[in-house]
């Protein structure tokens, strides 16, 4: 064989190899925790296939720009007042608006119409005057602010979710926005329908603890943790119920930690995922000084002397004196900032804060990891100062025996649609019918790789994605044959109509693809769950097509016109 | 050499094509008649509502189902028996406003936990689906399939000339409308299922036109003395054992899907067969007849022009040659 041959047969078995490698894992079904085969990575089964739950939620932003508004509002008319002007009449109008766009409406004196246009321009850059007659103006939030106002709700609300997602036990659960006001939930293994709907559906809890800091000192809390553990033979693993978790931790340490107090925990997550690298214990007052529900807003702002990003936080009047209150009895202790029992900060009090407003600085790291930290602990003290109303648009459950009895069908089904197909062609074709046949196994072989190797996830449709690239790879090989056959019949020797044949083909069969994945990309945009299987299998499948039918079929073809030519055979079987 | 269709045959395609493209205008045409009164067996996907799927002890039948269900104080459901009788499985059916839909699957399990342990019954699936979540999928979906094919439009727009786009077109609307067609008169669930395997059509059913267009092109450069008619016929003839080799063996896939992959994907590959046979009908019949038509409308047009002495020719993008004088 000649040398470009045998680099292109080292290219193939090069990537077979490495495609055995991949799907071996899936197929043999191992035990990935256990096995002793360097690759650990298996094909992610959709939620139709391992069962699961699927939902869609939607974000309701009506009472969000409508408190956006409302806290806009308050907040200028009181700077007026402190100016010495008088706005009266005051309201958000929301009726016959767009739901993101309320205008705060009041009456002024009109001659003073500049002095108030100086203010919005110097303070209220979130707002835009969107009408103004007669002493009655009109006043609507811009449009930057309203898209900020969408992507941090919308964010908010991922974080509640993300949190509440431990009471499941799910290992790889994922969370994720759909277009500006979707949140897609995937919970795989997960088949209680109701209770995940009322624990998602139930607003955020936002609690500001004191941080026993004495008895943590003198307990030891760490150790004492990991007695109990030992002792009562109490761990958790990923995949259980955190809170099931804490909740068995206090019930141990009862006798062992002071009456009043309680072990909760922050817990440090690889941003975006659900995988933790470790967490902090801490010894908190039972107590809550106070809850989301007197919390008005936070937002990232910048310190003015050093310029590092800092959490600024306002609360309601009755807050405020709370807040007061604690800030002035516990100087120097930390106050633990605790959303659905997960601490997620705890500064130390600096000062007596009053005025009901206050800055959370945060400790040191460079610019990013900083900025980082204070919108993330901007979004959890939102979540319980402003939780927005979520409604499920679809819910999906797919039991796991169902999931179980598709998968064996679906591949079953698939397995009988090939090998027909194969027997088929290789009756038909002959010799060359035999190479197709080798050359779509291959095929199959790339596609569960790819699969595996983008992490791209199989459902139901998929597999009849898979089957269905059977089917269409055979028409290329159909086409090359045909043309190859009709060479022959020109009376053309073998390896010129092999030559021809392959040649002449290929434009077609590129053309032919293309359409195919015009309208694979298309299913892809659209389509959500199985669906977007579909296509995605399709769409790998058309690459895979188009690779085999040229590079594999003509290598192997290659090899067996060699052996015609060493036999000097006049005649090919195909 | 084992041959479905011999070599050197010679049927006259084009000669029938009047009566074969009245037959398909006329389908078509029913088949939108039929969209307007019977209409498509709209899933909940697409008008929102609630299915619950499950499975019960093989004594019960579908009136204990319905008697437990009355007993447990919701009416107005529907219960349909689904799979073989041995498998006992059942599908509960609500259409409804949001607030009733979010609570029938834990009525249902409530219901059937009252008579049942555990183990003797299970819910395999739910799917809710919110009313306004279904008109948006809705429209979604619909905006999708009509972007595909305008997509596919262009592609063949370029990739052939104003003599081939328009049949290539017309052969993947009729496709599309035949095999919703048959869906209607079935009256099969029409779901987010079937609109993919719509889709995936629109790209498929399209091969076979593209590989008889390509050889009609490739016999007026070999032979630029053929009439139109002939070219036509003789490139459809020597293409047409590929043409069904093909869609034989993308047909057995999915009519072993639809045989022996479960009723969750049984309409799916219902439509995927379905589709196949109108396609390779079509890209035979169809848009090879188109090109005649196209042709034969160009070329006259071309010739009024050239007598009425019109100096500017209008571009007319030309694969093939000029006709010899005849």
């Amino acid at each position: 064989m000649s040398r470009s041959w045998w680099g292109r047969f080292c290219l193939l078995l090069f990537f077979v190899v490495l495609s055995v490698v991949y799907v071996y894992p899936t197929i043999a079904n191992l035990d990935l925790e256990k096995t002793k085969f360097p690759f650990k990575q298996k094909i992610n089964l959709g939620l139709d296939l391992q069962g699961g739950l699927y939902l869609v939620l939607g974000v309701d932003f009506n009472k969000v720009y409508h408190d956006v508004a409302e806290r806009q509002s308050n907040h200028l008319l009181e700077r007026l007042k402190e100016k010495g002007y008088s706005a009266t009449n005051s309201k958000i109008q929301t009726e016959g608006l767009p739901a993101d766009d309320p205008l705060i409406l009041f009456d002024f004196d009109p001659s003073k119409r500049e002095d108030l246009y100086q203010l919005l321009k110097k303070e209220f850059i979130n707002l835009r005057l969107a009408g103004e007659h007669a002493g009655h103006f009109e006043l609507g939030l811009s449009h930057d602010f309203r898209t900020e106002v969408r992507e941090r709700t919308v964010n908010q609300s991922i974080e509640v979710i993300r949190n509440r997602i431990d009471e499941f036990g799910v290992s790889e659960p994922s969370i994720s926005s759909q277009g500006t006001d979707r949140i897609v939930v995937e919970l795989p293994g997960v088949g209680e329908i109701d209770r995940a709907k009322s624990l998602i559906g139930q607003t955020a809890k936002l609690e500001f603890k004191i941080v026993d800091d004495k008895s943590t000192a003198t307990l030891k809390l760490a150790n004492l943790i990991s007695d109990i553990e030992k002792k009562n033979n109490l761990t958790y693993k990923d995949g259980q119920k955190f809170s099931e978790y804490v909740r068995k931790l206090n019930e141990l340490a009862k006798g062992q930690i002071p009456a009043g107090d309680e072990i909760a925990f922050e817990r440090n997550k690889v941003a975006g995922t659900e995988t933790e690298l470790g967490r902090v214990p801490f010894l908190l007052f039972s107590k809550a000084e106070i809850t989301g529900e007197d919390l008005q807003d936070a937002m990232v702002q910048f310190d003015q002397e050093n310029h590092r990003p800092t959490v600024g936080f306002s609360l309601s009047p009755r807050g405020a004196l709370a807040f007061e209150r604690v800030t002035s009895e516990h100087i120097g202790h930390r106050l633990a900032i605790v959303l659905d029992n997960i601490v997620h900060s705890a500064p130390v009090i600096q000062s007596k804060i009053g005025g009901g407003k206050g800055v959370i600085s945060l400790g040191r790291g460079d610019a990013d990891a900083m900025m980082k930290e204070a919108k993330d602990l901007a979004i959890v003290l939102r979540a319980g100062a402003l939780p927005a109303q979520l409604d499920f648009l679809e819910q999906r459950v797919v039991g796991p025996s169902l999931g179980q009895d598709s998968i064996h069908k679906g591949a079953l089904a698939s397995l009988i649609g090939s090998i027909v197909v194969f027997i088929f062609v290789a009756i038909y074709y002959q010799v060359s019918g035999l190479i197709a046949v080798f050359s779509l196994v291959l095929n199959v072989l790339f596609v569960l790789a790819c699969l595996v190797g983008l992490e791209a996830t199989l459902t139901l449709p998929g597999i009849a994605g898979i089957a269905l690239t059977v089917g269409i790879a055979v028409d290329s090989n159909v086409v090359i044959y045909e043309r190859i056959r009709e060479e022959l019949r020109h009376g053309k020797r073998p390896g010129v109509a092999v030559d021809a044949g392959f040649q002449k083909a290929f434009r077609t069969i590129l053309d032919a693809n293309v359409t195919n994945a015009m309208a694979a990309f298309v299913l892809l945009t659209f389509g959500t769950g199985p669906i977007k299987g579909f296509a995605v299998t399709l769409m790998i499948g058309i690459v895979t097509t188009l690779l085999t039918a040229v590079f594999v079929c003509r290598l192997v073809f290659d090899l067996y016109l060699n052996y015609l030519d060493n036999r000097n055979a006049k005649t090919i079987s195909i | 050499m084992l041959e479905l269709i011999r070599p050197g045959i010679k049927i006259d395609f084009v000669g029938k094509r009047n009566v074969l493209m009245g037959i398909s205008l006329f389908a078509v045409i029913a088949t939108f008649v039929l969209l307007f009164t019977k209409g498509l067996n709209y899933g909940i996907d697409f008008t929102g509502g609630a299915e619950v799927q499950v499975r019960v002890p093989t004594s019960w039948d579908i009136g204990r189902i319905r008697e437990e269900l009355n007993q447990g104080g919701i009416h107005g459901l529907k219960v349909q028996q689904i799979g073989i009788p041995s498998a006992s499985q059942f599908l509960i059916k609500e259409q409804g406003d949001e607030k009733s839909l979010n609570l029938v699957s834990k009525h249902v399990s409530d219901i059937l936990g009252k008579s049942l342990k555990p183990s003797e019954f299970e819910i395999q699936r739910v799917d809710v689906v919110g009313p306004a979540a279904g008109s948006s999928l809705r429209t979604s979906g619909f905006m999708s399939m009509f972007f595909a094919l305008v997509c596919i439009l262009l592609y063949v727009w370029l990739r052939f000339d104003s003599r081939f786009a328009p049949g290539a077109v017309l052969a993947l609307f009729h496709d599309t409308v035949l095999t919703l067609g048959v869906l209607i008169l079935t009256q099969k669930q029409f779901d987010l299922q079937i609109l993919a395997a719509l889709l995936a059509l629109i790209g498929y059913s399209n091969n076979d036109t593209i590989i008889v267009y390509d050889r009609v092109r490739e016999t007026i450069h070999q032979h630029p003395e053929l009439p139109m008619e002939q070219a036509v016929n003789r490139a459809i003839n020597e293409t047409l054992g590929r043409t069904i080799l093909t869609s034989l063996c993308t047909f057995i896939t999915v009519a072993a899907l639809w045989l022996f992959g479960g009723k969750v994907i049984e309409d799916f590959a219902f439509t995927l067969m379905v589709g196949i046979v109108v396609g390779t009908y079509s890209s035979i019949f169809i848009a090879s007849s188109f090109v005649i038509i196209m042709s034969q409308y160009l070329d006259h047009k071309e010739k009024r022009s050239k007598t009425h002495g019109s100096a500017k020719r209008r571009r007319v993008v030309m694969i093939r040659p000029e006709p010899k004088a005849n």
